[in-house]
């Protein structure tokens, strides 16, 4: 290979470097300087030192929205065990076995927005599940799902795994079916039941797609905001109820033009964000070790 | 006779016994498919109500037996839907389009060239990947109005989206499988490196690019953080910001805003079970990288 030097590489990196550069790198360190300042958008900022943050720790309400946001990551428990149940379901020859897969994909790519607005209806008072439940007889007053604040977050997660099941059941779905049959086999000659060799074979064979659906969901959860955005009209549920970092971080910065502080949420959010990758991290690593 | 005929009872027995379980399975997965479904199927039939149907009422009714297009036909006279669709498409290709490209000229010298700094961008460009949308919003937004001027353009939505770290990664994994052998005979011929990408290296990557591809129309269409903050006038809006505006514009009008849901979704929907391999492998394959 001749080592010349040469601009070609370069080249190739511009476009897409500039507009990381601009639109990821930039905000990084724009934040940073944000969050030490008044800034109304509309004014230059103003250096007001720590401010923002003092303010912010002795901002009940973000306190609120901070705890809301680490709830909040218990739908990955939840996703991680449904999809890993509907996985094993799913992982067999049926008739008519991928069109049942493929039904559960259809949350996936169907947009949370769309999604939580049609939920939203069916949630009314006078809505749909209201009048199954009160056909049923398992009501015998309506309840009013979307007006109760201590429903609002746990309906947000319901939602958030409704859409999420089938994509991470794909990816365990893809797991379980690198797992080589002989394992099972050896397992039922042990005297596995067919439920036991799920336990013994099945789940420390997924240990690869438990840790990715760890960090991956438990990320989109810590970010949540479309959820809560759509089931909540928008007003973030009565009472504060359905307020998360990001929520808070929204209408600070795009509904009360504060910058300043909007930007103080989005470090704390960061510092958030960046412990739980090296926290996920180091659990892979410490998960790959012990297989090798 | 005892020897002879228990291996028989024993055999029906476990067939029995995988008949019940077969059925215990279908029984899971027709509920779990019920309430997949559900939601959309309300949706679609409320979407057909006319007056003459009730939307709310106990016991429910779910078919409408009176079906009609008026509610489409008023949430189209009222609202620039139209335009919420060629915006949504005209967003949606721009940036698969370039994104595709951009990704894939980034992710080519990262994977087969050696050069100065490689390994500086290749870990900046990690360092920036779990960096929050809504952080890079709030310095994005001010750059919009103040630098860029493109608030409430549709510029706007496309271009932070040119390129994105996890699309570089993603064809810098699939360029890394090119054997070297290939490129090395191209550079022999004397072909430039810009050609070797685009005639050699591209084509042997193709289903890395339908990946991206695929993972970037999903999220684009499905796309509304950042879209919602960049256009404020309606006929700027894609369809997930107009499906909101309608929202807020039909509030006691459930049908108007169950047909508006189903115009928002229907395309995903038809895309989705014409592309049903190439939608699931791309958007789980990219897992593995």
């Amino acid at each position: 290979m001749t080592k010349k030097f040469t601009l070609t590489p370069y080249f190739f990196l511009v476009p897409a470097v500039a507009a990381i550069a601009v639109f990821v790198l930039y905000p990084i360190f724009a934040v940073v300087y944000y969050s030490f300042t008044d800034y109304s958008i509309v004014t230059p900022p103003i250096w007001v030192g720590l401010r923002n943050y003092q303010q912010l720790f002795h901002d009940s309400i973000f306190w609120k929205a901070l705890e809301h946001s680490f709830i909040y990551l218990l739908v990955t428990p939840t996703l991680i065990i449904l999809s890993m149940v509907l996985a094993i379901i799913v992982n067999r020859k049926l008739p008519g076995i991928s069109a049942f897969r493929a039904v559960f994909f259809i949350p996936v790519i169907s947009g949370s927005i769309a999604v939580g607005i049609a939920w939203r209806l069916m949630l009314d008072t006078n809505g749909i599940i209201n009048g199954i439940l009160l056909a049923v007889g398992a009501l015998k007053e309506p309840i009013q799902w979307l007006a109760e604040p201590a429903l609002t977050l746990p309906l947000c997660m319901l939602l958030t795994v409704w859409l999420g099941a089938g994509y991470y059941m794909m990816i365990f779905l893809a797991g379980l079916q690198n797992i080589p049959e002989e394992l099972y086999d050896a397992a039922v000659i042990d005297g596995c039941s067919s439920w036991q060799k799920h336990w013994y074979v099945s789940i420390p064979g997924l240990r690869p797609q438990i840790t990715f659906v760890a960090v991956i969901s438990s990320l989109a959860a810590l970010q949540v905001f479309n959820e809560v955005f759509t089931l909540t009209g928008g007003l973030g549920g009565i009472l504060q109820s359905g307020y998360t970092v990001v929520y808070y971080l929204w209408q600070q910065a795009f509904r009360l033009s504060h910058a300043g502080k909007a930007s103080a949420i989005a470090m704390v959010l960061l510092v958030i964000t960046l412990l739980f990758s090296v926290m996920n991290i180091r659990l892979l690593e410490s998960g790959t070790e012990a297989e090798a | 006779m005892m020897p002879l005929s228990r291996p028989v009872n024993e055999h029906s027995r476990a067939r029995g016994r995988q008949a019940f379980e077969n059925a215990l399975i279908y029984l899971i997965l027709t509920a779990v498919g019920l309430v997949t479904v559900f939601p959309f199927l309300w949706v679609f039939f409320t979407s057909f109500k006319g007056t003459a149907d009730a939307v709310y009422s106990v016991p429910p009714q779910l078919i409408p037996l009176h079906p009609t297009l008026a509610n489409y036909v008023r949430v189209w006279n009222l609202l620039p839907v139209w335009r919420f669709y060629l915006n949504s498409i005209f967003v949606v290709l721009s940036v698969v389009v370039l994104n595709t490209l951009f990704s894939s000229l980034a992710a080519y010298p990262l994977a087969k060239m050696k050069f100065k700094g490689r390994s500086a961008i290749f870990y900046m460009l990690l360092a920036t990947y779990i960096v929050p949308s809504a952080l890079t919003a709030i310095p994005s937004y001010i750059l919009a109005v103040q630098v860029f001027h493109y608030y409430d353009h549709i510029q706007a939505v496309i271009f932070p989206y040119l390129a994105t770290v996890f699309n570089i990664f993603l064809l810098r994994q699939a360029f890394k499988g090119v054997p070297d052998d290939l490129i090395d005979a191209g550079r022999m011929d004397g072909a430039s490196e810009l050609r070797i990408w685009w005639d050699i290296v591209m084509p042997v990557v193709r289903p890395s690019l339908a990946t991206v591809a695929i993972i970037t129309f999903v999220e684009q269409w499905n796309n509304f953080f950042w879209p919602s903050l960049m256009l404020p006038t309606l006929a700027n809006k894609t369809l997930q910001v107009g499906l909101v505006a309608m929202q807020g514009a039909f509030v006691s009008d459930s049908r108007g805003i169950a047909a508006g849901v189903v115009m928002t979704v229907v395309p995903m929907i038809v895309f989705f079970a014409a592309l049903q391999r190439q939608f699931i492998q791309g958007l789980t394959g990219a897992v593995k990288g």
